[in-house]
């Protein structure tokens, strides 16, 4: 094995980069974005939510290829988005990294809302009604009792979307390409590496995303399980 | 202290319609059954629920009119929920200084951890985990947790009630030193009668919605609609010492000996002032003092009124003892075989009375 990792190419070290940095922004946007979507999905009484949660669901079911097209049209330059951003005198965004995370955000927002969702669920709004009898304002409480009561929930959203991420394909070929440094990621460099029929490269950078995957994955349920044991609530 | 509440909330089959004042001083007791809009009410008063078109007023304060919406966290009342509410990822130690924490930097400290430790005797729990505590724990716990918020208004949802027997008569003697001690006014939900009874100076009784009556404990239990759930009276005694297990107690001119209350907190806190707990039914009445019966306790009353009674061959008569309302259930039969009249000198045999 060791000696297998040593023959890895500049390429393939360059869109492993990639692929860590993919995740870690699609991850961290997504934390940011999905907690006060999962939040508002746990309270909310509106007929808007059902709609809301069918949509955050899509990429669960749709083909990747498919929500890459649609994102190809409206970010290439002539799309909505794409030809208003070059009117503003900027870059369109297909094939190009920015482009690629906005895919990526969109692919695997279930991913941290669900797990999110539902260990908000879990908690129930009585310890929020506790602490603001308490004293203490909304950003107090997101602090001193959403994050400890829910780190569980929190950890497993990052976790799975980080994975999640890692192992995307079909949206990023879609929409990225294969652009080495801007959106060649592992997934696509394997397929290039099989296309090109370079089997040896290809299998070790399989291994090491099957192993990582794994390991990842392992880590989650250990985690899962230690919370649902320690779950207060 | 007077809180002033417009609320009207309409769900399904049941509407909430208010628009009271509610003098609050010692325990006020929101008392009515299941489904009849308290918890409702006390959310609506706490912030929690905001209701359209909703207006509370807290003695000068508003705290909501149209768009005026005081937070729950400004509003400086302190909370006990119907179940344990205990903040799990925090050891009781930490759950008690919650509020005092974010408190305690704005507002004067009236109650500091060490008397409210010592009032709650929470010392032997500090450091444990809520869920190592029993129920009855837990809530006294939350209830110092309340009381070092500072606040200017406890508001009690039915905090007894998850609660087995033994923990309620644990934790209800914390609830009468809390009010005896530190002054702050109690609003507490209920449906039992007897711990209202228990605890409260007055009762507001709500029916369907609407808040039927209010006024000093003693003579609301004298509604009919109480009484229904079961006629009993409440007298104020005070305390004239014991001897050999009895404690001597006084009302007015007249006095009485019950057998002297063995609690482990007798002996630390020992009241002067006695509230008696008398059902209707445990209290007899003769036209004469009787010498030859073995009940001891016989009080001279004099009869106010009569009132109807839930079963149709007795009759509830109304009675006053030195100003206080005490009432006795009889059969119509025994009210006309002695002939019974109001205004009339009688003589009133207790029975049985359960002292707080």
């Amino acid at each position: 094995m060791p000696e297998l990792f040593l023959t890895l190419s500049p390429q393939d070290w360059q869109a492993i980069r990639l692929t860590l940095k993919l995740c870690l922004y699609t991850t961290l946007i997504l934390l940011l974005l999905g907690t006060p979507l999962a939040w508002w999905l746990s309270l909310s009484q509106s007929k808007l939510r059902t709609a809301i949660q069918a949509i955050v669901a899509l990429p669960l079911v749709l083909p990747p290829t498919v929500l890459g097209f649609y994102l190809l049209l409206l970010l290439g330059p002539h799309g909505a988005v794409g030809s208003t951003l070059q009117q503003l005198g900027l870059n369109h965004l297909a094939f190009s990294f920015s482009g690629i995370l906005i895919g990526s955000v969109i692919y695997s927002l279930p991913f941290t809302v669900q797990p999110l969702l539902e260990s908000f669920r879990r908690m129930g709004p009585r310890p929020l009604e506790v602490a603001a009898t308490l004293g203490a304002g909304k950003l107090d409480q997101l602090f001193s009792v959403v994050l400890p009561l829910c780190r569980g929930g929190f950890i497993v959203a990052a976790t799975l979307t980080f994975a999640h991420t890692m192992g995307e394909f079909g949206v990023i070929l879609m929409l990225g390409g294969s652009i080495p440094g801007e959106t060649q990621v592992l997934s696509v460099l394997i397929y290039d590496h099989a296309e090109a029929m370079n089997y040896a490269q290809a299998h070790q950078l399989s291994l090491g995303l099957l192993i990582s995957a794994f390991v990842v994955l392992f880590i989650v349920y250990g985690l899962h399980r230690r919370f649902e044991r320690e779950a207060p609530l | 202290m007077m809180l002033a509440v417009t609320l009207t909330v309409k769900r399904d089959a049941f509407t909430l319609q208010l628009n009271n004042s509610l003098p609050l001083q010692g325990v006020t007791a929101l008392f009515g059954r299941s489904g009849c809009g308290k918890t409702t009410l006390l959310r609506a008063i706490a912030g929690l629920d905001r209701h359209a078109d909703a207006t509370v007023q807290c003695s000068a304060t508003i705290w909501q009119q149209g768009s005026r919406f005081v937070p729950v966290h400004q509003r400086r009342i302190g909370m006990v929920f119907q179940e344990s509410s205990l903040l799990p990822h925090l050891s009781v130690k930490q759950n008690l200084l919650y509020g005092f924490k974010r408190l305690a930097k704005h507002i004067a400290v009236q109650l500091k951890p060490e008397q409210v430790i010592r009032l709650l005797e929470l010392a032997p729990l500090l450091e444990q985990a809520p869920g190592q505590l029993s129920g009855g724990q837990r809530q006294r716990v939350a209830l110092g947790r309340a009381l070092l918020s500072q606040p200017q208004l406890l508001l009690l949802d039915e905090p007894l009630a998850s609660l087995d027997q033994q923990s309620r008569s644990e934790i209800l003697p914390f609830l009468q030193r809390i009010a005896n001690t530190t002054g702050i006014p109690i609003l507490l939900v209920s449906h039992q009668l007897d711990d209202v009874v228990k605890l409260a100076d007055h009762l507001v009784l709500m029916q369907h919605g609407r808040i039927h009556s209010q006024g000093p404990l003693q003579q609301q239990l004298l509604q009919p609609e109480l009484a229904a759930i079961g006629a009993m009276s409440l007298l104020h005694a005070q305390s004239q010492g014991s001897n050999n297990h009895l404690l001597k107690l006084s009302i007015g001119q007249q006095q009485l000996q019950l057998p002297a209350p063995q609690h482990a907190n007798t002996a630390s806190y020992s009241p002067t002032s006695y509230r008696l707990r008398i059902q209707a039914r445990d209290v007899a009445l003769s036209l004469k003092p009787l010498s030859d019966s073995s009940v001891s306790n016989q009080l001279q009353v004099s009869i106010s009124g009569f009132n109807i009674a839930p079963h149709p061959a007795e009759t509830l008569v109304q009675l006053t003892l030195e100003g206080q309302p005490l009432q006795a259930l009889l059969t119509k039969h025994s009210v006309e075989r002695l002939g019974l009249q109001v205004g009339q000198q009688v003589y009133a045999q207790i029975k049985a009375v359960a002292l707080d």
